[in-house]
């Protein structure tokens, strides 16, 4: 790297090592892993020391401020169950170790202390968590206030925030849930799960857009266990509504008998797919802005740091025009992916049915 | 620089022109039918988005496939 003079030299006092020319790598690892670069970095260091902001984080901050270390929970086949309060409070009990950076953060994975093998199963509090549970928190608090503004006046016609509401569950109920479910007893049934499906998505989705904010849709593993939940949803409803008999024909994709060797894999790859694309796509649209947003305010560190302060002042004003404009694209997409990963799973359900009454018909 | 950087590089170039063309041609399409037929407009506006996420979920999958080769050589 052509700019490790630049940076080593400021980034030490943060280290513990005495003679910095011999702990060189150590020491640009140690920058290159924190979220934050309170030293002078290299050019080459500024987008992977930027897009580090993006994952999963064993804290939480606000900017550059750190907040509170967030609990761990631990379960080993060979120590057992454990639950610390905090990473450090972990790492002094000596049961279990974990890397720390120059700046105190802590990066999984967690170790076992005896022989430094990764624990079996890490199933601690992180900061994506949090995020999600304050977008429940939002979404059941604004439910429940607009909820109770119904039970004191149902006859009353709905002002200011219960109008927005209002607006969203009726075009979630005409507009997305009975014509594409088909069947009105379950679009019954599931209008809930799509309504709380939307808001909590589309609630993830703008609270990752409020500056200090986390993107907790901006996860595989929680679009993951959403598409999961989709999933079952989307299969259980088919069940439910045309019989585990009809269900197991649909395998055969309406398809002569003697093709079963060939439709009844494609037909579970196909049932599987569904959600995986729905996983994906929710989490590269949620990903991919913010790798825009983040490179493009790079830039303007990338060029102050190669080749001066001049250049980085000038680049300032283009690198901040896009970025507004990537951030109005952004807010858009928020809106757009939480619609269409309702649709699609209303969609898929209706689908999933749709094919059973068919296939009822022709019997 | 090495290969599979610059692979990447090309691969999310080409998934990009794919993935435009297609979205293109989708709402040529979608606004024809609007021009004809005004009327349907609401349902053909919820199959031109259906449509659309799907393609773009494909041109994202290899976008994705473009960003381990960066992040995992």
């Amino acid at each position: 790297m052509a700019g490790n003079n630049i940076y080593y030299n400021q980034s030490t006092e943060h280290g513990n090592n005495p003679s910095p020319t011999t702990n060189q790598v150590q020491a640009n690892q140690h920058v290159v892993n924190s979220a934050h670069g309170h030293g002078q970095l290299a050019p080459g260091d500024v987008f992977p020391t930027l897009l580090s902001s993006l994952g999963n984080h064993r804290h939480i901050s606000f900017f550059n401020a750190d907040i509170s270390e967030l609990p761990v929970i631990i379960y080993d086949s060979k120590v057992g169950f454990h639950t610390y309060a905090s990473s450090s409070s972990m790492v002094n009990q000596k049961l279990f170790t974990m890397h720390q950076d120059a700046y105190g953060h802590f990066h999984p994975p967690i170790r076992r202390a005896s022989d430094n093998q990764p624990v079996s199963m890490d199933l601690s509090v992180t900061s994506l968590v949090v995020f999600e549970w304050i977008a429940i928190i939002v979404v059941l608090f604004l439910f429940g206030w607009v909820g109770r503004k119904y039970k004191k006046n149902p006859t009353k016609a709905p002002s200011g925030f219960q109008n927005a509401l209002e607006f969203l569950v009726v075009f979630l109920r005409n507009d997305i849930v009975y014509p594409n479910v088909g069947s009105v007893k379950s679009a019954k049934t599931l209008l809930p799960y799509f309504i709380g499906l939307f808001c909590f998505i589309f609630t993830c989705n703008l609270i990752g857009l409020i500056p200090g904010g986390h993107t907790a849709t901006g996860a595989l593993a929680v679009t993951g266990a959403l598409a999961i939940i989709a999933y079952f949803v989307i299969n259980i409803t088919a069940i439910k509504e045309a019989g585990i008999g009809n269900w197991l024909k649909h395998l055969l994709g309406g398809a002569p008998i003697w093709l079963c060797p060939i439709m009844i894999p494609i037909e579970i790859i196909s049932m599987f797919v569904k959600p995986f694309a729905l996983t994906i796509r929710l989490f590269a649209n949620m990903t991919a802005g913010h790798v825009v947003l983040l490179s493009l305010i790079g830039l303007i560190f990338f060029f102050k740091l190669s080749n001066g302060m001049g250049v980085g002042l000038a680049i300032t004003p283009i690198s901040v025009g896009f970025s507004i404009f990537m951030y109005l694209l952004e807010l858009l997409v928020a809106l757009l992916q939480a619609y269409i990963f309702t649709t699609l799973t209303a969609v898929f359900v209706g689908l999933a049915i749709g094919e059973h009454a068919h296939e009822e018909h022709a019997h | 620089m090495d290969l599979g950087t610059l692979g990447a590089g090309l691969g999310a170039g080409i998934t990009v022109l794919g993935a435009g063309l297609g979205i293109g041609r989708l709402a040529a399409a979608a606004l024809e039918a609007l021009a004809r037929q005004p009327e349907v407009a609401g349902d053909a506006r919820t199959t031109m988005i259906i449509a659309a996420a799907l393609i773009e979920g494909v041109a994202l999958f290899s976008c994705v496939i473009c960003m381990l080769l960066v992040v995992m050589k």
